[in-house]
């Protein structure tokens, strides 16, 4: 099944993103940028308490006034419940009851954003207001206030080997762990609009959506028309990171535009973006991890909580750091969803890892302190290596869709090429390791636990090194399609629906095809948003891009190439083999002789089978005709961290002095896009280890900082402008050209690196985000 | 009636007062390279040049853009003409997303025009006024160097064609 071929032409450059001078000229439109004719402005009516039921509502006083065209409450939506990817959402669009502070309860649109907003005030509210529950082990106890049908919490998602008993009885140094993490917010730079037209019974949706075909089941759930009648037009998105998939706004606006007899344009402001639409949970580990004195890991017990917010239905998060450091002899992690009356909470990039992850990697950092280890190489010992088991496949109830299943609805013979199930099949952290300490100079640099290289007055500079690992992509609730379509002048048109949040696909998945079929990279061009033409795919995310809807770009492209040659063989080679052709920059010709007189370009091809009136087709449609194996059981993307910290022990101030990431993402298919990917991905880690949290008001819930005041991000002179980045080589036989999945490992792994390298400078560690009077307090200051 | 000139061109308008100038050069005269994010000054996504000098745009109200040249990244080059420091930008992949991009170009303009020659750290320090939420941070800073390179180039030359 691999291709393993490494003599790429088009894979591996570093070529400019296809929507490079758009995005340089201001010309690329975002949802917010898009206007349709007669469109009429929407706003949203916000629920002012944690918790309530709407008992009466009158409209008529918002209704009367000038200039509205509509104004839908839960009286007028469907009863039926719409799910979110991966459980980041799911309830009802409105049903009457507020679960947050801001939740959305009613509707308005109007002649304009002012007059839509004025109407919003002149509905009429009364509100039984309901008991409610913000910290999560509250939530947990029988009498607490219920917030959803289905409870406050689930059965927890368990992953268990061996017996925690044993690894208790061989570990002879052992570290105990309960730490809290705070809530990340996307904090997305740009806002989000949705705008919806309704022509008869069809309806069609542009927003701003990492995932398209997703949002298009979303509404087809929440409204019960038939998938045919909903057009989602998915635009760029502004930074998103999980935060643009599906959204209950977006919803809102197909049911309003119905209401209204005309389209209309919700777009959110800064602080609905932060305060009404999602975050990264709150989460809270304890947990227990033992080794030997030559630290071997013998225990790792964790049970982690993560807090979901009103509408968040997770329960799974964060397995990927279990893979990690599956050479634990014994482990046990449960992971428990639990429901509160705050803003819902959704997967951010890197969820679970950067937080699960991040603790574990404490408290192994800690064991390795304990037997006097370096910290790459207590790595190197205890971490995953090719080939080795995975210990994701001893969950007590599978992932989500059931992965026996999947896996047994297959037809045997299609799984003969499959690498084996459960067990890693390429990369690992040691190659990135070992490149990134020598290249860091770590040997020289690291002088101990809890030891600064440097003191200076109140200045300790110190280093530390982090490792992040997630999954390449995640296949179910529908596997992942893509079309490739051969022009007549023989340029290729990709359809495949992973949106577009800015980190460059639609130039990688071109390079895919570009290099798959051998023709240049600007006769490849791709749609990305349009799930009227786009077949069924994950959107962005899980790091699902390269691997995953790579692979059905790769599959559908051989596709329509296989069909090119047989049509060519047997039309102008003389009914030669197709599997003697090959296609070198667009030119068709015997294999291995690029320059043989016998060459004919692939529009000469496609000219036979348009001037045959016989035929049935004039273009060339591939699809992947094989199933994928399912990524989640074989494939992880992994990344090594390594800062320079300096800590002042006066003001707890930390400033971050040099970087460099190691990634292993397997063949590198734009490096330009990969290195952006990882960088981005350890400046967003380092801004939630030493600034970025939201604030929540004790009394109501409602979060206080939902802008970007005072909401902190890091900025151009807050992290080293000379970061480096490097690349292992390693080869995945699945993933297109031997890649994997990139974009999430590097937030985690800059989290662990940014903490240790603190708790080197300081010997204390500081729980996140390490803002200053949070360092000045764990050194003891007041 | 508020009179404006921007990108070069004079346009007369009857807006509201109230109005901020980031919401008029995007609603009302279609240029949405002004980007709106924040609306308090701290992103810099709507960062236009004011006789030469950045400004968040939505933190001036429209009559306050009177009397003044503005510019805005429509006003820099085209996708055919792209201006150095668009094509450094693109060169070095400098942002991801982009919602930043023309927010950093203009404030990249107006620093060159003052520092032509800046250190690597200079340049972080003035890109700071602006937010990439992306974290393109370090290829920011290098394109806005490379940028610095080809001004001086182009400068250069002009300055030998004028001898």
């Amino acid at each position: 099944m691999g291709y393993e071929d490494r003599n790429f032409s088009v894979v591996g450059k570093g070529v400019h993103v296809k929507d490079a001078s758009e995005k340089v000229t201001g010309a690329l439109k975002y949802a917010v940028d898009l206007k349709v004719q007669n469109m009429a402005y929407g706003k949203i009516l916000r629920c002012p308490h944690p918790h309530a039921r709407i008992t009466r509502i009158d409209t008529s006083k918002a209704e009367a006034l000038a200039g509205v065209y509509g104004v839908l409450t839960h009286l007028d939506t469907p009863g039926l419940d719409w799910e979110a990817a991966w459980f980041n959402y799911r309830g009802k669009v409105l049903d009457g009851i507020g679960r947050f502070v801001g939740d959305d309860m009613a509707a308005v649109a109007a002649v304009s954003e002012e007059i839509a907003e004025q109407a919003v005030r002149l509905i009429e509210v009364e509100y039984e207001v309901l008991p409610h529950v913000f910290d999560m082990e509250e939530a947990r106890k029988m009498d607490a206030p219920q917030i959803r049908d289905e409870g406050n919490e689930r059965d927890p998602y368990i992953v268990e080997w061996g017996d925690v008993a044993e690894g208790e009885k061989d570990a002879e140094v052992t570290v105990d762990c309960d730490i809290f993490y705070e809530s990340q917010q996307y904090a997305p730079l740009g806002r989000n609009a949705a705008i919806a037209e309704w022509m008869g019974d069809k309806v069609t949706l542009w927003t701003s959506s990492q995932t398209p075909s997703e949002l298009r089941d979303g509404v087809h759930e929440a409204l019960g028309i038939p998938l045919s009648k909903i057009r989602v037009m998915a635009l760029p998105c502004g930074s998103s990171f999980g935060q643009w998939w599906s959204n209950n706004f977006m919803i809102i606006t197909v049911l309003l535009a119905k209401k209204a007899r005309r389209a209309v344009k919700i777009e959110l402001t800064n602080e609905e973006c932060m305060a009404t639409v999602k975050r990264r949970h709150l989460e809270r580990t304890r947990g227990r991890m033992g080794c030997t004195k030559d630290g071997q890991i013998t225990l790792a017990q964790f049970d982690h909580l993560i807090d979901n917010g009103g509408y968040g239905f997770k329960d799974d998060v964060g397995f990927f750091c279990v893979d990690m450091w599956g050479r634990a002899r014994h482990g046990h992690y449960a992971v428990h969803g639990i429901n509160t009356n705050l803003l819902t909470a959704g997967c951010m990039r890197g969820v679970g890892d950067c937080t699960l992850g991040a603790s574990v990697e404490r408290v192994a950092d800690q064991l390795a302190e304990k037997v006097g280890m370096d910290p790459v190489d207590f790595r190197i010992k205890n971490q995953i290596k090719p080939g080795e088991e995975l210990r994701m496949q001893h969950s007590k109830h599978n992932m989500k869709g059931n992965i026996k299943e999947y896996i047994d609805g297959i037809r045997e013979d299609l799984k003969e090429d499959w690498p084996e199930l459960f067990h890693l099949s390429s990369g690992s952290t040691e190659d990135i390791l070992t490149m990134g300490a020598d290249a860091f100079g770590w040997k020289e640099r690291w002088k101990g636990w809890g030891k600064p290289h440097t003191v200076d007055g109140p200045l300790r500079r110190a280093v530390g090194v982090g490792t992040g690992a997630h999954v390449c992509g995640v296949e179910f609730e529908g596997s992942t399609s893509a079309v490739v379509r051969i022009n007549p002048d023989g340029s290729l048109k990709v359809h495949c629906s992973v949106g577009r949040q800015g980190q460059g696909s639609e130039t990688t998945q071109s390079q895919v095809a570009a290099e798959a079929m051998g023709v240049s990279l600007d006769m490849v061009e791709i749609e990305t948003g349009d799930t009227d033409s786009c077949p069924w795919s994950h959107g962005s995310l899980a790091s699902n891009t390269m691997y995953r809807v790579g692979w059905a770009t790769r599959a559908a492209t051989m596709d329509a190439r296989r069909q090119l040659l047989e049509i060519a063989a047997r039309e102008l080679f003389d009914g030669a083999d197709p599997a003697e052709l090959d296609i070198t920059d667009g030119v068709v010709h015997p294999k291995g002789q690029p320059d043989s007189n016998r060459r004919f370009p692939i529009t000469q091809v496609l000219h036979e089978i348009r001037s045959d009136t016989l035929g049935q087709t004039s273009s060339i449609t591939g699809r992947p005709s094989v199933p994928m194996p399912p990524a989640t059981t074989f494939a992880r993307q992994f990344a090594a961290q390594f800062v320079e910290v300096e800590v002042d022990i006066e003001t707890g101030q930390i400033k971050l002095l040099d970087f460099l990431a190691a990634q292993d993402s397997g063949t590198v298919v734009n490096p330009q896009v990969l290195k952006n990917q990882v960088i981005g991905g350890a400046i967003c880690g380092a801004g939630f280890a030493i600034y970025e949290h939201l604030v929540f008001d004790e009394e109501t819930g409602a979060i206080k900082n939902a802008n970007l005041l005072d909401y902190k991000l890091l900025r151009a002179a807050d992290f080293p402008h000379q970061a480096k980045v490097m690349f292992s080589e390693s080869y995945d036989p699945v993933g297109p050209f031997g890649a994997r999945g990139a974009g999430e490992s590097p937030i985690a792994a800059s989290i662990a690196a940014v903490a240790q390298a603190v708790y080197n400078a300081t010997g204390v560690w500081v729980d996140l985000p390490m803002t200053p009077e949070r360092v000045v307090r764990a050194l003891g200051g007041v | 009636m508020t009179t404006l000139k921007v990108n070069g061109q004079t346009h007369t308008l009857d807006v509201a007062p109230n109005r901020t100038l980031a919401d008029v050069l995007r609603n009302e005269l279609g240029l949405i390279g002004v980007r709106v994010s924040c609306s308090e000054g701290e992103c810099g996504s709507c960062t236009v040049l004011v006789d030469g000098e950045p400004v968040t745009s939505c933190m001036m109200l429209v009559d306050q853009g009177e009397q003044h040249e503005l510019q805005t990244i429509e006003g820099l080059g085209t996708s055919d003409d792209l201006h150095p420091i668009q094509q450094a930008f693109v060169e070095q992949q400098g942002f991801q997303c982009a919602f930043c991009t023309p927010g950093f170009v203009m404030s990249a303009k107006a620093f060159l025009a003052e520092n032509p020659n800046p250190t690597r750290e200079e340049t972080a320090f003035a890109m700071s006024g602006n937010i990439c939420r992306c974290g393109a941070y370090p290829y920011i800073v290098d394109a806005v160097m490379n940028a610095a390179e080809k001004l001086r180039a182009r400068d250069g030359a002009d300055r030998r064609a004028a001898d």
